[in-house]
């Protein structure tokens, strides 16, 4: 064997960095082995079920438990009057405003939780919930963000009222929330005066829920004898819960231990801290036994955690040829009836400034108003990093809006804005430093890859005919891995990432993360990680997230922080033994330090072939045979501050057919390329990819969370509720580029959420192509047959 | 979740004693399939009650009605309705102005609803509600139109007072399902919709 042939195999034997390694998480799943929060059973646990408001708006003018109480099996009912005590009758959010727990003498959105039941088990508390009479008295309902800040709206926030500052900025009105601006309103405003083309498009990104397959849930569980509180939670944040637990409960942090277990599914809706949770930990509290509390699909699609509902204005002043000279941007944000929004504090708009896209772009100005309504809280990130999803729509829509109004083609438009290589790192004028990409490369690519002249061609010819083809384009640029502190903190906590990596006299080894996987394959991924980094077999690298009491601090998994800011604190960690490892090596080789070089998995003596030390001798050495005044042991633990966001990319093309007579779309070809810089498990990127370009498809395609006037929530069932299956989801082909981050330990970027973002637009920009040559500029989601039915009814297309 | 709805019923009698029976309040509840007044509570407000049975489950509605305003020139009646379903899910509103006017002879009774409901009733059942609540307008109105009927004594009267005694106590959502569904392919064959 040559040396070149042994230093592959050894390589290839580690299942490292860029090897499409299984899935480690895959076994217990197919299986039907994995533990839930629901699979979680304590002896004497009790549970807990919700009475939930009829109404959207209403006063309580009482609540009557005895019929509840008397049922057997009912150990308690608990309103917001029991919970005034302990004052957790409201508790504070994310984004520095209040929410109730248990309604406070009003309801302020359909399904609100009014009062919690604990009994037995489930379906006597389901009975009971049932058995408490409220008597509401209704009132006018507010469901049009437009109409919110009217002279003559009705008040939602009677709490809130003569309170005209804000946790972001001073109120306006009694249901304004905030008011956030970025970049430079009056350059902009002065561009758009003397500008030779302005356009302008109005849009409205609906409201949306993540909908995961596991909806959330938790079993509480204190101890009254030592005062600890353990608590199993869907949480994509079981830290910062933790910290949010002990802020609340008054217990030291050092007796909350949050265990995440296995999770199906977060994309957003399993970040904010719900009163479902609340209540269970109260109860259990209380009554000194654990209780179990798992919301139902109606329960999850209702109340925790939806996504956008942003009314969005885009305007681009250009010159003839097409050429960017500003971008502004105005945003009526639809809140809900708290400000629930997972957001870094600084941002109640999240990072929607990263809205100047892949695009130089002069000057730029985004004006954000969030408003109160009688829907439900929420407004996370639903796969996407905070409000990215609607920047690039926003920018993505209005492109090709420009492109329709100069006729020119939309690939042409972007390739005449596009941020050259060669100005990478690019600051934008809204304040980012865009790290890497090489978007002309990249878009040259998917071009060709499609024969796109010849859709072109091909959709002319079928227009002639009368039939309805249309080519989607979209050419986004995401924010991810929040992030540096200097920016990004969580309830002041910044938002850093962890890792504490052990090496075993043996040479295995076991990390513990501040994250947590959802599906997301971080027991896989890690472990190359480290592998590469260490020189030892993933194979025998133990990954474990989600245990308060034993991971390290962390922020947890959502916004595709976990490779971009877990992922570099697993480098630094491992580089921190290795650097430890190569002490240890020269001192058992007898050299300096100097005198050696790293080669797969061992340290070896330059010039001196055979004298050399693998990792896992050295591992051994750790711990009976370390140089004069090293301490034994061979660990490390990182808390990595990212100096900059990632900033991952992706070309996207959509080909659809529409059917004249009945408005259904045909997906015909979609093709996805994408750039997250350095790819550590392409097997597993290529499923995040149709993952996310799945959930894409479901937002811009079926999925909406529709009101009436009453504030009742239309669809809220799966019956309703838009989640494809294999049988709707059309045929992915995915590509890739590789433009490493030059800041980030690995130079990756994240990949979970590019998907989803990139592809929700790609949709709308083929469907409204599909009518483009019918004046048509843009077109509202969800394009649903029914809907595209009534567009070509109005159209009159023959 | 608002429907609002315009019913016009050819009435056996005359327009007077359709005026007469319209203003028999729990004689025009009982034409609601599965409604009855409870109680009177005072000259114009009444406490009644709705059943409706949808396979095992029965959700049922308790309410008020109050009489808004009675016309008696314009033979016009004014009321509206509010209730609750026990278990606290839903509630529904009906908000009905109905007249008796004469049209070529003939008596004719016209109603002018709108039906607010809220909670997991719009929720779940919101699609379907234009037409359930056409459906029940119209089991009313044959209701209605055999209570006038009754109060004559010839043979029409006999056989409407039969069908009276066959009216179901309450509302079975599942035979009303089939009605709902035999009026929608009646609308799509290009038949009339079944009244």
């Amino acid at each position: 064997m040559t040396e070149q042939m042994d230093k592959e195999t050894r390589e290839a034997a580690l299942q490292g960095m860029g090897c499409s390694r299984k899935r480690k998480e895959d076994a217990r799943f197919i299986q039907g082995k994995g533990r839930y929060t629901d699979d979680i059973q304590m002896a004497g646990m009790l549970f807990a079920d919700m009475v939930r408001s009829p109404y959207a708006h209403a006063r309580i003018k009482s609540i009557n438990k005895e019929k509840a109480l008397a049922l057997p099996g009912v150990h308690a009912v608990l309103t917001a009057d029991d919970l005034k005590p302990l004052n957790l009758h409201w508790m504070p959010t994310l984004a520095g405003d209040v929410q109730a727990v248990l309604a406070d003498e009003k309801v302020h959105f359909q399904y609100q939780e009014v009062a919690v039941v604990v009994a037995d088990d489930r379906y006597i508390a389901a009975d009971a919930v049932d058995l408490v009479e409220v008597e509401y008295e209704e009132l006018p309902v507010l469901v049009d963000a437009h109409k919110a800040m009217d002279v003559d709206a009705p008040v939602l926030r009677e709490d809130l009222v003569g309170k005209m500052q804000g946790a972001h900025s001073e109120r306006k009105h009694d249901n304004h929330i905030f008011n956030w601006q970025a970049g430079d309103k009056e350059a902009t405003d002065r561009v758009f005066q003397n500008a030779e083309v302005v356009v302008s498009q109005d849009m409205y990104y609906h409201r949306v829920h993540p909908c995961p397959l596991e909806t959330c849930g938790c079993v509480a569980s204190f101890d009254k004898v030592n005062g600890h509180l353990t608590v199993y939670l869907t949480s994509q944040a079981p830290h910062v819960v933790r910290t949010v637990v002990s802020m609340l409960s008054g217990l030291p942090e050092s007796k909350v231990r949050v265990i995440s277990p296995d999770i199906g599914g977060g994309f957003g809706n399993k970040v904010g801290i719900y009163p479902g949770y609340v209540t269970a930990i109260v109860a259990s509290i209380v009554l000194g036994v654990p209780v179990k509390w798992v919301e139902d699909r109606m329960e999850n699609i209702s109340t925790t955690a939806f996504a956008r509902d942003y009314h969005m204005t885009g305007e681009i002043a250009a010159d003839k040829d097409g050429i960017i000279k500003a971008l502004r941007v105005n945003v009526l944000a639809d809140h809900g009836a708290f400000d629930a929004c997972a957001d870094p504090s600084k941002f109640p708009a999240g990072l929607m400034h990263i809205c100047t896209g892949s695009y130089d772009v002069p000057v730029a100005h985004l004006n954000v108003d969030g408003v109160y309504t009688n829907k439900a809280p929420g407004g996370v990130a639903y796969r996407c990093s905070f409000r990215v999803t609607e920047a690039v729509y926003v920018i993505e829509r209005t492109m090709d809006v420009l492109a329709q109004k100069l006729g020119i083609d939309k690939a042409e438009i972007r390739r005449r804005n596009f941020i050259k290589s060669e100005q990478m790192p690019y600051k934008t004028c809204l304040g980012w430093e865009i790290d890497s990409g090489n978007y002309h490369m990249s878009l040259q690519k998917v071009l060709d890859a499609v024969d796109y002249d010849g859709l072109r061609r091909e959709q002319e010819e079928k227009r002639a005919k009368g039939e309805l083809m249309g080519i989607g384009l979209v050419t986004f640029t995401e924010i991810v891995g929040a992030g540096p502190s200097r920016n990004c903190d969580i309830l002041g906590i910044g938002m850093f990432d962890s890792a504490e990596i052990r090496v075993h006299p043996t040479g295995s080894a076991i990390a513990r993360m501040g994250t947590i996987t959802q599906g997301q394959g971080h027991q896989t991924t890690y472990a190359q990680i480290i592998a590469t980094e260490l020189g030892l077999p993933s194979e025998e690298i133990q990954i474990e997230e989600g245990d308060t009491d034993t991971a390290p601090y962390g922020l947890g998994t959502y916004g595709s922080r976990s490779t971009p800011v877990a992922g570099a604190a697993t480098a630094v960690a491992a580089r921190k033994i290795k650097a430890k490892a190569q002490k240890i090596a020269a001192h058992l080789l007898e050299v300096s330090e100097d005198d050696l070089e790293w080669e797969v998995d061992r340290f070896k003596v330059k010039g001196n072939p055979g004298q050399e030390k693998t990792m896992k001798e050295i591992a051994w050495a750790a711990y009976n045979n370390v140089p004069e005044g090293m301490e034994p042991g061979l660990e490390a633990v990182d808390y990595y501050d990212p100096p900059n966001f990632t900033y991952p990319y992706g070309i996207y093309l959509c080909v659809v057919d529409i059917d004249k007579q009945t408005g259904e779309t045909s997906v015909r070809r979609f093709y996805a390329l994408d750039d997250c810089g350095t790819r550590i498990n392409p097997m597993i990127i290529d499923g995040q990819i149709h993952g996310g370009l799945n959930e894409g498809f479901a937002v811009a395609m079926g999925q909406e969370m529709p009101y009436d006037e009453q504030g009742n929530l239309l669809g809220n069932t799966l019956m309703d509720y838009f989640v494809p299956t294999f049988v709707e989801t059309p045929k992915w082909e995915t590509d890739f580029t590789v433009t490493p981050s030059p800041h980030h330990p690995l130079g990756a970027k994240g990949v979970a959420e590019s998907p989803h973002v990139g592809s929700i637009p790609t949709f709308t920009s083929a469907i409204v192509d599909a009518f483009a040559h019918l004046g048509v500029t843009h077109l509202n989601m969800p394009h649903t047959a029914p809907r595209l039915w009534k567009t070509i009814q109005e159209l009159g297309v023959k | 979740m608002q429907v609002d709805l315009d019913k016009t019923f050819e009435l056996p009698g005359s327009a007077n004693q359709g005026w007469t029976f319209l203003q028999d309040i729990p004689g025009v509840a009982s034409c609601m399939p599965g409604a009855e007044i409870t109680e009177q509570v005072d000259q114009s407000n009444y406490k009644g009650s709705v059943k409706a049975k949808v396979g095992p489950a029965t959700m049922a509605f308790a309410g008020n009605i109050e009489i808004k305003s009675i016309d008696t020139e314009k033979r016009e009646l004014h009321m509206v309705g509010k209730g609750q379903d026990s278990k606290g899910t839903s509630s529904a509103t009906m908000d009905l102005t109905a007249w008796v006017i004469e049209e070529d002879g003939k008596a004719i009774l016209k109603g002018k609803a709108s039906v607010t409901v809220t909670g997991k009733a719009a929720s779940l059942g919101g699609r379907m509600m234009t037409q359930v609540a056409d459906q029940i307008l119209n089991q009313f109105g044959k209701n209605f139109c055999n209570n006038v009927a009754a109060m004559g004594e010839d043979e029409a009267a006999v056989q409407a007072r039969e069908e009276l005694a066959e009216q179901p106590k309450e509302l079975n959502g599942f035979a009303f399902a089939w009605s709902v569904f035999v009026g929608w392919l009646r609308s799509i064959f290009g038949g009339k919709a079944s009244s």
